[in-house]
């Protein structure tokens, strides 16, 4: 009897475990509005918007549009492109908005999984930078608004660097040198490294040719010994805590860097950067499409745009908003980008076949 | 007359081999048949069969992340063990209200998300972490250990992650234990460690081939320990996982490598079964 107690309280808390462990693995779960409150074609006040997750469109900004217009803004935080685009494939019309990093928006397109925007609906669109329209994926801007920009670059520890002993780092090639033995940080993705090694040797990022991919790779592997760690989503904790003394990883995460320790140095490779415009796209079957026009109007008010670049530190992609900015933000390299920078960045393209390739070299690499 | 009373006693079951049926059976032949696909080059899966998903999988660089993955599990297997039947043995040998006690103390931390817990280990080893500050304070060492990033510390992660499956399935193995068999080993003259390894030892293997199991097959699939404590320095079967069906864009190949981890599991399966059986008792017993 006392035993049959002892295992059904055993076989109660083992399952609760388990299901902790799932969930630790897991998504972030549902969207915050639950999927019967939709219902057809925008009758309930309401918005359905999916992008990631942290405050990437700020909750502040949120309530202040829901307070004014008394939409309800459905936010569901989502992990990677692949989730969302998952997501709105498989219920295109239980979403409205989503927000997708430049490649996604052509793979979206391609699929015939995006609505065309109506740009008479959208009186603000003409706030936004030229720079940032007409890219690859989107050459009329048919489907997407940019709303936020980032760009990698290596953000340094020069008195680390001197102390050291190695040269100051100011291009992709100075990591290779050995005195940075174990200190460098390297956000954890194939195509972004595989870019690195590539822009140091001179060459371009997407690169085919199999003889540049393999110097590539050789390269590469030289790079082994001096990386101690990789990490995408707080590569800047490594400079922080002294571990790392050059990372490379996202302008937002080099501002957080630096606010955190001001002796940390963005340095932007000669050699060039990657850049990645995160954008705004409706879904072809968006439930709420009207009021989906109204909260994209919104995100686009001067005021509104420059307090979002501010919460969450991207760069603007809005014109109208550079009034609005603090000066500390307009005073920034890594968040007002200078136009030098942003001349010497291109984006990855992140086509399959590149992918596979750089995957198998990757895993090599790591498997040393 | 026998057959029909015989079905009746068995109907309650059918509707939860339905279930189970469904939930298990319909994602493995999706997964089964999502690994002989193809993809586009923009990475959507299309219905043109192929072999190449599999020539990746056994490619020897990939063959490599399932012999990482696979001593990984083992040794995790191995440590929560040994770590494990002493905590069990002792933990089942308690009076009941002391018993009881151990084995909420055991489960309590695990009511906490496992993310959490693992960044508590970064906390404790890394290179500003507590341990290291207080050897720097105490001038035992004069520079930082780097404990972080290595396959020990993934190890550490996934020993201490698991251990509590370890500790339950010995724990009701020593539970089981007919104590008259001990009393006629020390009546016989045995000493205590005697004992241990003729009597309890081998009447516990059901509990033990149990734990090990229980946690070896989670192992192979906790990519996120290896991200977090490995610092991404070493990938594991989790992580090709992981990364093909997101950021790579290559489900087909993900649903092949994940086929290549049912057959490791399958193996131990089996393993385990052989073990177990000419024992009247095991995991699902």
């Amino acid at each position: 009897m006392r035993n049959t107690k002892i295992k059904s309280i055993l076989a109660i808390a083992l399952s609760i475990i388990l299901v902790f462990a799932l969930a630790g693995c897991g998504n972030s779960g549902e969207p915050n509005g639950s999927n019967d409150q939709i219902d057809g074609n925008g009758g309930s006040k309401q918005i359905n918007l999916m992008t990631w997750g942290g405050d990437f469109i700020p909750r502040e900004i949120i309530s202040q549009f829901e307070e004014k217009t008394g939409i309800k803004v459905n936010y569901k935080e989502v992990t990677s492109n692949e989730d969302m685009q998952s997501l709105l494939e498989a219920n295109p019309d239980q979403y409205d908005l989503a927000v997708v990093t430049d490649y996604m928006v052509d793979i979206l397109r391609q699929n015939g999984s995006l609505e065309k925007l109506d740009k008479s609906k959208l009186s603000n669109f003409s706030n936004i930078n030229p720079v940032y329209q007409g890219n690859y994926y989107d050459e009329n801007n048919e489907y997407s608004i940019p709303y936020a920009v980032s760009i990698s670059f290596l953000l340094v520890n020069p008195e680390a660097v001197a102390a050291l002993g190695a040269d100051p780092i100011t291009s992709y090639k100075d990591l290779w040198q050995e005195e940075l033995k174990d200190k460098i940080v390297l956000i954890d993705w194939s195509v972004e490294i595989m870019g690195l090694v590539l822009k140091s040797l001179g060459y371009e990022y997407n690169e085919t040719d199999p003889v540049k991919v393999a110097e590539a790779k050789e390269k590469l592997f030289e790079l082994r010994d001096n990386i101690v760690r990789f990490e995408t989503n707080t590569p800047e904790d490594s400079l922080i805590n002294g571990e790392a003394v050059a990372g490379f990883m996202y302008s937002n995460q080099a501002v957080k860097g630096q606010a955190a320790d001001e002796k940390l140095e963005p340095v932007f490779p000669e050699e060039g950067m990657p850049i990645y415009i995160d954008s705004f796209v409706m879904s072809h079957k968006a439930p709420n499409r009207d009021h989906a026009y109204e909260f994209l109007n919104f995100i686009m008010e001067p005021e509104i745009s420059a307090r979002i670049s501010v919460i969450t530190n991207f760069a603007s992609t809005n014109s109208a908003a550079e009034e609005y900015l603090p000066e500390d933000f307009k005073n920034n390299p890594m968040l007002n980008l200078p136009d030098e920078v942003v001349e010497n960045t291109s984006f990855y393209i992140n086509v399959a076949e590149v992918t596979e390739e750089y995957d198998h070299i990757y895993t090599e690499f790591k498997m040393r | 007359m026998l057959k029909t009373k015989k079905i009746k006693q068995n109907a309650p079951v059918v509707p939860v081999l339905i279930w189970i049926g469904f939930l298990v059976g319909v994602p493995l032949i999706y997964v089964l048949a999502l690994s002989f696909l193809s993809r586009d080059h923009l990475g959507n899966v299309v219905l043109e069969f192929t072999l190449d998903n599999y020539k990746r999988v056994v490619d020897p660089v990939y063959l490599k992340v399932f012999y990482s993955s696979f001593l990984l599990a083992a040794l995790t297997g191995l440590i929560t063990l040994l770590i494990g039947y002493p905590v069990a043995y002792f933990t089942a040998n308690l009076e009941s209200k002391k018993r009881s006690l151990a084995i909420i103390l055991i489960i309590l931390p695990f009511w906490i998300s496992s993310l959490l817990r693992t960044y508590g280990w970064i906390i404790l080893l890394g290179n500003t972490g507590l341990i290291n500050n207080m050897l720097l304070k105490l001038n035992i060492i004069q520079q930082p250990l780097n404990m972080m990033y290595h396959f020990g510390t993934v190890l550490v992660g996934t020993t201490y992650m698991l251990i509590p499956f370890m500790i339950i399935a010995v724990f009701n193995s020593v539970g089981k234990l007919d104590r008259s068999l001990l009393e006629a080993s020390y009546d016989l003259g045995a000493s205590k460690w005697k004992t241990f390894f003729n009597i309890t030892l081998p009447l516990t293997v059901p509990g033990i081939a149990g734990g090990f199991t229980l946690v070896f097959i989670p192992s192979l699939g906790m990519y996120f320990i290896s991200d977090l404590l490995g610092g991404g320095m070493t990938i594991f079967l989790g992580n090709v996982i992981n990364t093909q069906a997101t950021r790579g864009r290559n489900k087909p190949l993900a649903a092949a490598f994940s086929v290549g981890m049912i057959v490791l599991v399958l193996i131990v399966l089996f393993i385990y079964s052989r073990v177990i059986r000419d024992k009247k008792e095991g995991l699902f017993l």
